[in-house]
């Protein structure tokens, strides 16, 4: 047992550390909330360069090659930097291809990904906003060499730039809601796609798909017709610790400007870090974010080494998504009025954390799956 | 990151399983929880029984220099803790083993280590410490039982209390004012004594459920020879900090709280509310999980601390966080599963009792780890100052 990181992992930390505190500051977070796009392409060009989109693809296929482990800890520099865009719907979606594309697929789509020449989103949820295969609805019939999709998919990360979309789809009623669910790589320029971006807290650009008559060949399928959802159930899992390692780098920003903030910010003659009211509750956030880390890392681990973490990826989803809503809760309580107005970075997390909670499963979702893995019948 | 073991450590976990898994079809039926060991004159054998028969693998002694006798190394004992919690197994002394070893090991003069870790080792004789006052509880340090110097001797004079064992126990660990005149935190001296010794008495304390796990001692005119000292006399105050570093990583209440929920969900599995099993409950299934969850978390974090102590870089701040986390963790575990059992939560060990009674203990239980050791608010101090270099309290 060690916990400490590798050489190759510091390395990649500091890299990203450096690259986002130039290239990325709270001024662009905020002006890209604001756009239309909500992400920079020249930024994206330069994360590309850096290996970012490749570095879960193997070499062969133009990547870097490096583990799950090492995302993580990219990602966990990106959350406590905040980087709007589509890094992490592109990299999630591109776990599936992975996971499920056949050699053709993998050899047309990886090496252009890794490039940062194509960005990807998985549509997944829709009006019954569940994360289970019961609330797949949206269709897909086959016609000749085609299947023919229609249907709306809701809360889409990014799939107003997306060049592909991978659409969760339903070719079967099956015995079980599991069964009958296909994967498409969707072109997102084919003709019957209309796309709106839904106003939400984060302004993370999460939009409708509406699928009218969309035209995808047969070759576009991917995995195995009719048993699609192992695919999905994949992708949240990797999503889930995903998401947790951006949460607790942002935790750790809101732990580390609180206490910074305790030590300037003077009333009664003596910094309000002085007081005992601040400083328990400061050693209270402090202590969640610690349990938060490990349990990310764990679960990363296990990720990484291959073995079976359905519960382990749920039990840290479950717990950390509180562990941000709150401590970037009591970031803002503790800051004081400050922290409430839209010019302060604060609020910058305690809005993304309900949007990380929601992201790949909130709650509620994850503890369900706990509850069955624990043995309850 | 790695936190696999190696072939060699899978080996000895599962030594340590197999050893703790017979050791639990001995327990007497009155031994419900740790604690018990204090309170029962069976479980206290029990207690001495399990002593030896980990003391004849050497598992007293695991992670001590080969020169005492010492076997496996620090993660050896993380894993044997593990076992330990999860079967409930005594038999490892919280303040011989786990406190003043490692403290002698890295404090003591080479005679005081030859004398006192043999028979530590060896599962022979059980400490107590005696270490708060009626007036110095979280304020150790304005502590007023003196120990005065005289010829090779020091008399010892005054009450200590809130001591664990303290009417169970061979020898006890204390500290006492040495010099009234020195200031405060260099006037205090780290002292070894028999409990047998004349003019020390002991009298058990009722804990809230009428049951004596601690008692309170009274010193009057007691003979300690003066070679029983650990570190330099006046400057225990550095013993008491280094001992309180070998906090412990909360694995084995973790790994106890952990079989608890097992328990539990079976219990759930089982027992029907409403003609269908309790597990079929919307709110029993999410607030189970949510345990489960925090459990998962704190397990993650006495890694984390065990990770750092393996490699002797403890952090202060994580070992507090781990204290804070596992041992307020015990609270919500108590209330849930009260909650969970209805009117049969309430009920002690009998026939009514689901459980053996586990949860109604727990119920009071909790606060030996909350409070004892440093209370929680203290360790929240101890993170707010020297982990985040907030303002220190005058």
């Amino acid at each position: 047992m060690d916990l400490r990181f590798t050489e190759t992992q510091e390395i990649l930390k500091k890299m990203a550390r450096d690259f986002l505190t130039t290239e990325c500051p709270k001024t662009l977070v905020r002006k890209l909330e604001q756009s239309e796009k909500g992400y920079s392409p020249e930024l994206w060009k330069k994360m590309a360069e850096l290996g970012w989109m490749g570095l879960i693809i193997p070499e062969e296929y133009e990547g870097i090659g490096y583990t799950f482990q090492d995302l993580v800890v990219l990602l966990e520099e990106i959350g406590k930097n905040i980087l709007p865009g589509p890094l992490v719907a592109t990299i999630t979606s591109t776990f599936s291809i992975l996971e499920a594309g056949s050699e053709e697929q993998k050899k047309e789509l990886l090496p252009k990904i890794a490039q940062g020449e194509l960005i990807l989103t998985t549509a997944l949820l829709e009006g019954d906003g569940v994360f289970d295969a019961s609330g797949i609805a949206v269709k897909a019939t086959s016609k000749g060499d085609d299947f023919i999709i229609n249907g709306t998919k809701l809360f889409v990360e990014m799939a107003h730039v997306a060049n592909y979309i991978l659409c969760v789809t339903r070719t079967k009623d099956g015995t079980s809601p599991e069964k009958g669910i296909t994967l498409f790589i969707v072109d997102s320029t084919t003709p019957g796609i209309s796309c709106e971006v839904i106003p939400t807290i984060a302004a993370d650009k999460l939009c409708e798909v509406r699928f009218e008559n969309v035209n995808v060949p047969k070759k576009n399928i991917l995995g195995k017709i009719d048993e699609g959802w192992p695919i999905v159930e994949m992708m949240l899992r990797k999503g889930a610790i995903a998401k947790c390692a951006e949460s607790i780098g942002a935790i750790q920003t809101c732990v580390e400007m609180t206490v910074a903030y305790s030590k300037e910010r003077v009333q009664y003659e003596r910094p309000i870090g002085a007081f005992q009211a601040l400083q328990h509750k400061m050693a209270d956030m402090w202590t969640a974010m610690e349990t938060s880390r490990y349990l990310v890392y764990e679960a990363a681990w296990m990720e990484s080494e291959g073995l079976p973490c359905a519960k382990e990826a749920s039990m840290t989803k479950a717990y950390v998504n509180e562990v941000y809503k709150n401590t970037s809760k009591w970031a803002v309580r503790l800051h004081g009025a400050i922290a409430t107005s839209a010019d302060h970075d604060i609020p910058l997390y305690y809005r993304r954390s309900l949007a990380s909670d929601i992201a790949f499963g909130n709650t509620d979702f994850h503890r369900e799956i706990v509850a069955q893995k624990i043995g309850l019948v | 990151m790695d936190l696999s073991l190696t072939d060699e450590q899978k080996v000895r976990k599962q030594e340590f399983d197999d050893t703790c898994k017979e050791l639990e079809k001995k327990k007497p039926p009155s031994f419900v929880g740790f604690e018990t060991i204090y309170e029962v004159d069976e479980c206290w054998e029990y207690n001495l029984y399990c002593a030896k028969e980990f003391a004849k693998k050497g598992w007293l002694a695991l992670g001590w220099p080969p020169e005492y006798a010492g076997k496996g190394d620090m993660m050896d004992r993380v894993l044997f803790a593990e076992a330990r919690g999860y079967y409930g197994i005594p038999g490892v002394d919280i303040f011989g083993v786990q406190m003043l070893a490692p403290t002698l090991l890295q404090a003591a003069s080479e005679e005081i280590k030859r004398e006192f870790l043999p028979p530590i080792a060896r599962g022979e004789v059980m400490w107590c410490e005696l270490w708060s006052e009626p007036n110095a509880g979280s304020d150790l340090a304005s502590l007023s039982t003196t120990a005065i110097k005289k010829g090779d001797e020091y008399i010892i004079n005054g009450q200590k209390t809130w001591n664990t064992g303290a009417h169970k126990a061979d020898w006890g660990f204390g500290v006492f004012k040495t010099d009234p005149t020195a200031r405060k935190h260099h006037n205090i001296t780290f002292l070894l004594h028999d409990m047998k010794t004349p003019g020390i008495t002991v009298r058990p304390i009722p804990y809230l459920d009428g049951h004596a796990p601690y008692a309170e001692v009274y010193f009057d005119d007691v003979h300690v020879p003066s070679k029983n000292i650990v570190g330099q006399e006046h400057e225990g105050w550095a013993v008491v900090n280094l001992l309180a570093g070998f906090e412990r990583s909360g694995i084995s209440e973790i790994m106890s709280m952990i079989r608890g929920l097992e328990q539990l969900v079976t219990f759930c599995n089982e027992t029907k509310r409403h003609g269908q099993p309790l597990a079929k409950n919307p709110l029993v299934r999410n607030r189970l999980a949510e345990l489960a969850c925090e459990l998962e978390a704190a397990r993650a974090l006495a890694y984390r601390v065990a990770d750092l102590q393996n490699r002797n870089e403890m952090s202060l701040m994580d070992a507090s966080a781990g204290k804070i986390f596992f041992s307020e963790l015990g609270e919500r575990c108590a209330f849930l599963a009260t909650d969970i059992l209805g009117p049969y939560g309430q009920v002690k060990t009998s026939r009514w009792a689901p459980l053996d009674g586990l949860w109604e203990r727990m119920f009071h239980d909790h606060f030996i780890t909350t409070v004892s050791m440093g209370t929680n608010e203290i360790q929240r101090n101890i993170i707010a100052w020297y982990g985040l270099g907030l303002l220190r309290m005058r």
